[in-house]
């Protein structure tokens, strides 16, 4: 099925816009995914520093509470290092754990609870090694013998490893997400990559199915462009063999017309001869003779006879004159045609010379414009062509205007020469348009001497060239005839042999 | 002519029988009394100079002058002109070429094949006796060599 250029647009403007969602779709996807996994990843480290800060605060209190041991089992002040070192730093672990605990408003109890005991601890840490210190290590054994201090501890670590469990959970938690994102991610890029290969693949199958056909559509606008024009060559030379076939005929038919004539005029003459012997005998009966043969004989030698012969001879005349018309244009059409290179503007200045005397006389005027492309025709039936229709312009002038007469030329896009002669004569009624190029027919009040068949001739001469002839025409303002001839005649003779 | 102990035998070959009898009656009004022997048909007129046989030997001593008209119903004037010329018996046979064709091809051809006198029929009847009247005058004077 062929697809239309509409159609074209619309499926491409469909491929590419599924394009556009799925790219719209994977980079949607894409930049929500490493959101997610910017707020997992922040998670996470927000978890290891909850137990980070949770580790470090159990790690320095065991430190104290080690440290506090040692010195009570030796008195050695060594063992009080560590535990000054961790009880510096408590406090400082203890606001980390605070802070990274705010956030959860749960904990906020615990963390109160972990306050209490951490600072019970210090307490009983600092009073039993005060003890030690004055010496009284029996009463600082006591009070860890209550095991209260031992208690504080246990509730403090188990907090903490609350705290400690929770921030692996969590980081735990944040690592599967981290690679289900992975995955979602890879699985949304991947079909999207399908889908937009999908399309490029359905967009490129489009355009070279389309680019294709338009190559088959372009094809098939040439070969019907070349059998166009190789049609209408060949109906030119059609109708220039048909043209030269009437001519033919014409020629043929005239010449057997002729034969026949010779005899009428001949036998006519003969006949007109053949009266005198008898005017001679008739002459020999008294002219008052009574005797009706003698009368009859006399009237039919010195009237009738002389009439009818007189007819016949003006007859055959008459049609001697039609025959050689007919001939004269059947000889024009079976000329030889030569074709050379013609100056146009030169040709229609010399033809409108011939008849610059009349146009002068008038006050009148004429005007040539035309183009001057190369034309290859015969040169005396153009000649011929422009005298005649120049020569009609002067014979039918307008007796109260002086003659203009314009004649223009230009070149059709199909190479044809057309050339308008333009006068203002006394124009050619509607119904007389065509009647004008035929044989014998002339149009209007034939005042003026012809035998019509100037323009009969013309039309086969232009015919002849390639072209035609026809004539707009307004007895307001004139006639314009119009010739087109083939630019080319060596062409058309080319196709014609 | 008529001291002339062989004379010469007009042949004409004309088929419209009005224009050979016009034709015969302008020559025989300007004096001139020889044999006039008319065919309306190219071949007969073949039969009377080639012979049945065609070969022309009939033709052999004989003074002839042929009258052509070019339009003939069976074969044209123009193959009989180009037979006459080409058979070694008629050749030196004058051919006057009588007819309605004015075409200067035609008229080339005619003389390029031979023919001695083209003459065109004119219509109106007085240029034609006269044509033919000056051409019966024309014969009276010219010489008719024998045919081989």
């Amino acid at each position: 099925m062929p697809i239309s250029s509409k159609g074209f647009a619309r499926t491409s403007l469909a491929l590419i816009i599924v394009g556009l969602i799925a790219l719209v779709g994977i980079v949607g996807t894409a930049i929500w995914l490493v959101e997610r996994t910017q707020g997992h990843f922040e998670a996470v480290v927000e978890a290891r520093e909850t137990r980070q800060a949770a580790v470090d605060l159990r790690n320095l209190l065991q430190d104290a509470q080690s440290g506090q041991r040692g010195y009570l089992l030796t008195l050695d002040e060594a063992y009080l290092e560590p535990y000054g070192a961790a009880i510096g730093a408590i406090d400082a672990a203890y606001e980390r754990v605070e802070g990274v605990l705010a956030p959860y408003p749960q904990t906020e109890q615990s963390v109160r609870g972990l306050r209490a005991d951490i600072d019970a601890k210090l307490t009983e840490l600092a009073e039993t090694i005060a003890l030690a210190r004055q010496g009284n290590v029996a009463a600082a054994i006591d009070i860890v013998r209550t095991d209260a201090g031992e208690t504080t501890m246990g509730r403090i670590r188990s907090m903490l490893d609350t705290v400690i469990d929770v921030g692996d959970m969590r980081i735990y938690d944040g690592v599967v997400e981290q690679r289900g994102a992975a995955t979602a991610l890879r699985v949304v890029a991947l079909i999207g990559a399908l889908v937009i290969i999908a399309v490029i693949g359905g967009a490129v199958l489009l355009v070279l199915r389309y680019t294709r056909e338009l190559d088959m559509a372009t094809d098939a606008v040439e070969i019907l462009n070349r059998d166009l024009e190789d049609r209408v060559a060949e109906r030119t030379v059609d109708l220039m063999r048909a043209n030269e076939e009437v001519q033919r005929f014409a020629y043929i038919v005239t010449h057997d017309l002729r034969a026949p004539l010779v005899n009428i005029m001949g036998f006519t003459s003969e006949l007109d001869a053949a009266l005198d012997p008898v005017n001679a005998l008739v002459d020999q009966y008294p002219e008052d003779s009574d005797d009706p043969i003698v009368v009859a004989a006399r009237q039919t030698a010195t009237e009738d006879l002389p009439e009818a012969i007189g007819f016949i001879r003006s007859s055959t005349r008459k049609m001697d004159g039609l025959i050689n018309a007919i001939l004269k244009i059947s000889r024009e059409g079976r000329r030889e045609l030569k074709a050379e290179r013609i100056d146009l503007q030169a040709l229609v200045e010399s033809a409108v010379a011939a008849v610059h005397h009349q146009i002068d006389e008038s006050g009148g005027e004429a005007r040539i414009d035309l183009p001057a492309p190369p034309i290859f025709t015969d040169r005396l039936a153009l000649e011929q062509i422009l005298g005649n229709i120049l020569d009609n312009a002067i014979k039918y002038r307008h007796p109260d205007r002086p003659i203009h007469i314009d004649v223009d030329g230009r070149q059709e896009s199909n190479g044809r020469i057309v050339i308008s002669i333009r006068d203002n004569g006394r124009g050619i009624p509607g119904e007389d348009h065509d009647r004008v190029f035929e044989l014998f027919r002339r149009s209007g009040n034939p005042d003026v001497p012809g035998e019509g068949i100037g323009l009969a001739h013309v039309r086969i001469m232009a015919r002849n060239l390639g072209g035609d002839i026809t004539l707009q025409s307004n007895p307001d303002h004139g006639t314009t005839f119009i010739v087109t001839i083939a630019p080319d005649l060596r062409v058309i003779a080319r196709h014609k042999a | 002519m008529a001291i002339d102990p062989r004379p010469v035998t007009i042949i004409m070959v004309e088929d419209d029988e009005g224009h050979a009898r016009l034709i015969e009656k302008n020559i025989r009004r300007a004096g001139v009394n020889n044999e006039i022997i008319p065919f309306t048909s190219g071949n007969g007129a073949l039969t009377y100079l080639f012979g049945e046989d065609g070969s022309g030997e009939v033709s052999a001593h004989r003074h002839l002058l042929i009258l052509l008209d070019l339009n003939l119903p069976d074969t044209t004037g123009v193959a009989i002109l180009e037979k006459v010329k080409a058979n070694q018996h008629t050749k030196r046979t004058p051919v006057v070429v009588l007819t309605t064709t004015d075409d200067e091809r035609e008229i080339q051809r005619c003389y390029d094949l031979g023919a001695n006198v083209y003459i065109t029929k004119p219509v109106d009847y007085d240029g034609f006796a006269n044509a033919i009247r000056q051409l019966g005058l024309f014969f009276s004077v010219m010489q008719v060599p024998e045919t081989a």
